[in-house]
């Protein structure tokens, strides 16, 4: 467990203000934000290369705030490697358990172990420079699970990667985590890898965490404007809400789950949308007329604005926009479920 | 060069610099041509100019030591570490290097001739004035800087994530440095060591203030080349000089080809 309590850094440019973190034991945490939010400050000074000015770490109930970097047991591996070029990858791999003055053939055994976890036992001899991205961010991620760390901190590990072994090193981490058990804290800008790899999320912004939570609930829950617009929530309308469950966005009201009265912020996720030149019953969603402005496709998806009072953003389908029949100019109707239409409350973007 | 006024351009300059090399290479054959090769071999042969090589390679050998010993924690602590009066110290540190030497000869011997901390060195057996000792604190002085530039900029040129990922690995600052950052940074040292040699071994001005032109107890190559040249032992004068090139041509070669490789990492 790995408790991260009102810490500060201020570093120049990059800052970190007042975050709280908790992560679990085994659990895989991403941290999602742009650039500059602070992501890497925080994982370095979890690391223990910065010293907090404010608040503590603590790590398995142990208070680490002014432990140094190397008796944490915490594990680093950056975007670009940072393989010690002189040494070969088996030397690189031992490098910390040489550090720790193991026992060369307990050494030995251990670099073979990390190296086959990794898939790259046939690559000990080599030298960092003659390794591709995908076999150097191997040999990194073992040089540091080798030492079994308490948690491991992955700084954007497949950004620097081409797609496919991206796809496949993805595959890996996921595996290598169900496998070792180990905590992983792992940066991206990546939505895929949240997806397919997190067991939780925190959104960072301007040198804080602004929300946590599962990727749904990230996804389909943004507690602030800012996290909805990171996030890809393309249809975001500011609205009056009402005791009786709606939201009054222009001169539509739109059925919500979890109403609130007062001005709002009202998130709905563009593939939540269904799309009909037919009437669609109602059975308690919210249907809509509207007629179709833009169509653009992009890769397997479809991109459909709509103006039906409102300006809506729905995403197809290759598949469905063709079932749909539908193009440019056509009088349409929208539908979505009230569970879709999430809520919160506006004018507080780090979230209510 | 599809303009003929841009084509004219280029070959005014391309000529320009051909001009200046063949100037340049004139000069130095001039030198090494002068006398006939069997005076030349018999003159590097001679007990002064031995005497003066010897003299020379120890010196700046030394120096050049002492110049490693001190740039590398100055150049770390200047490269990784802010610490207040940083950029004064950066420019003090420079200023030897665009000093005249005979300048910092000048100031040395005050130092080391009349200051009590030179007094105290020599009533201790430490004696810096018109002796050898005098020539590598002269060449020490006068090409720390470079020794200090190169290093400086070489330990710039590794990420400091490298040494990051170390001490995560169970490193000190200390092991991190000696285990990734040293030998990461070992092009660059070899290329700032080479040219510091070198410039120490020629090394004349503040050599000559300091430690006098003796002949045959302060005599370097340098200076032997002064000697014999100002008594008209034109030979003696030539086959120092024709060492000096020699010796600059290689250190420039092995300078260039290790010195580029220093941001490979």
């Amino acid at each position: 467990m790995l408790i991260i309590d009102s810490m500060s850094k201020s570093l120049g440019e990059f800052s970190l203000t007042n975050v709280s973190l908790s992560v679990g034991d085994e659990e895989y945490f991403i941290i999602l934000g742009p650039t500059g939010a602070g992501k890497t400050i925080l994982l370095e000074t979890i690391a223990g290369i910065y010293s907090p000015d404010a608040g503590r770490i603590l790590l398995n109930g142990r208070d680490i705030t002014d432990v140094p970097a190397r008796d944490r047991n915490i594990g680093m591996v950056y975007q670009d490697y940072m393989l010690f070029p002189h040494l070969t990858v088996e030397a690189n791999i031992g490098f910390g358990l040489k550090s720790r003055r193991a026992d060369p053939a307990f050494i030995r055994g251990k670099v073979q172990e990390s190296a086959d976890l990794l898939n790259i036992g046939h690559l000990l001899h080599r030298y960092p420079g003659t390794l591709s991205g995908g076999e150097q961010q191997r040999a990194a991620i073992a040089r540091a699970l080798v030492m079994e760390p308490d948690a491991l901190l992955l700084d954007e590990p497949l950004s620097a990667l081409d797609v496919k072994t991206r796809e496949s090193l993805r595959a890996e981490l996921a595996r290598i985590h169900e496998a070792t058990g180990t905590t992983i804290i792992h940066i991206t800008h990546n939505f895929e890898e949240v997806f397919d790899l997190a067991d939780r999320v925190a959104i960072m912004h301007g040198g804080d965490v602004v929300q946590v939570g599962t990727p749904e609930e990230i996804f389909r829950r943004p507690n602030s404007d800012f996290v909805a617009g990171f996030v890809g929530v393309e249809n975001l309308f500011c609205g009056m809400g009402s005791p009786d469950g709606t939201v009054a966005v222009g001169d539509l009201r739109i059925r919500v789950e979890d109403g609130m009265p007062g001005p709002v912020s009202l998130a709905i996720r563009p593939e939540d949308i269904l799309i009909s030149k037919t009437a669609l019953p109602e059975n308690g969603k919210n249907v809509f007329s509207g007629r179709i402005g833009t169509v653009r496709q992009n890769g397997g998806l479809v991109r459909i604005s709509v103006e039906a009072g409102i300006p809506f953003r729905v995403t197809l389908t290759r598949q469905g926009f063709e079932e749909a029949d539908i193009a440019s100019g056509d009088a349409v109707y929208l539908a979505f479920r009230p569970s879709a239409a999430h809520v919160y409350s506006s004018g507080s973007p780090d979230g209510a | 060069m599809s303009q003929r006024n841009s084509s004219r351009f280029r070959t005014a300059t391309v000529v320009v610099a051909l001009l200046i090399a063949a100037f340049i290479v004139l000069v130095l054959l001039g030198v090494v041509t002068h006398s006939p090769a069997s005076v030349l071999i018999e003159c590097l042969l001679s007990e002064e100019i031995q005497f003066a090589v010897r003299l020379s390679i120890i010196t700046s050998v030394v120096s050049t030591l002492l110049c490693i010993l001190v740039a590398v924690p100055v150049a770390y602590a200047l490269a990784r570490y802010t610490f207040p009066g940083k950029s004064l110290m950066n420019m003090v540190m420079d200023i030897p290097m665009a000093l005249p030497p005979l300048v910092a000869g000048v100031g040395l011997l005050l130092f080391f001739g009349v200051s009590p901390v030179g007094k105290s060195l020599d009533a201790v057996g430490l004696t810096f004035v018109f002796t050898p000792l005098g020539i590598i604190v002269a060449q020490f002085f006068v090409n720390l800087p470079y020794m200090l530039r190169v290093t400086r900029s070489t330990f710039q040129g590794v990420n400091p994530r490298y040494e990051y990922v170390a001490k995560t690995l169970g490193c000190t600052d200390a092991q991190a440095f000696w285990r990734v950052t040293l030998p990461m940074s070992w092009n660059g040292l070899l290329a700032g060591s080479v040219i510091t040699w070198s410039k120490g071994i020629g090394e004349f001005g503040a050599a000559l203030m300091l430690a006098g032109a003796t002949r045959m107890k302060t005599e370097t190559l340098p200076l032997s080349l002064f000697l014999n040249m100002s008594t008209g032992k034109l030979e003696f004068a030539i086959s120092a000089a024709t060492i000096l090139i020699m010796i600059s041509i290689v250190s420039l070669y092995v300078f260039e080809r290790y010195g580029g490789a220093t941001h490979v990492y």
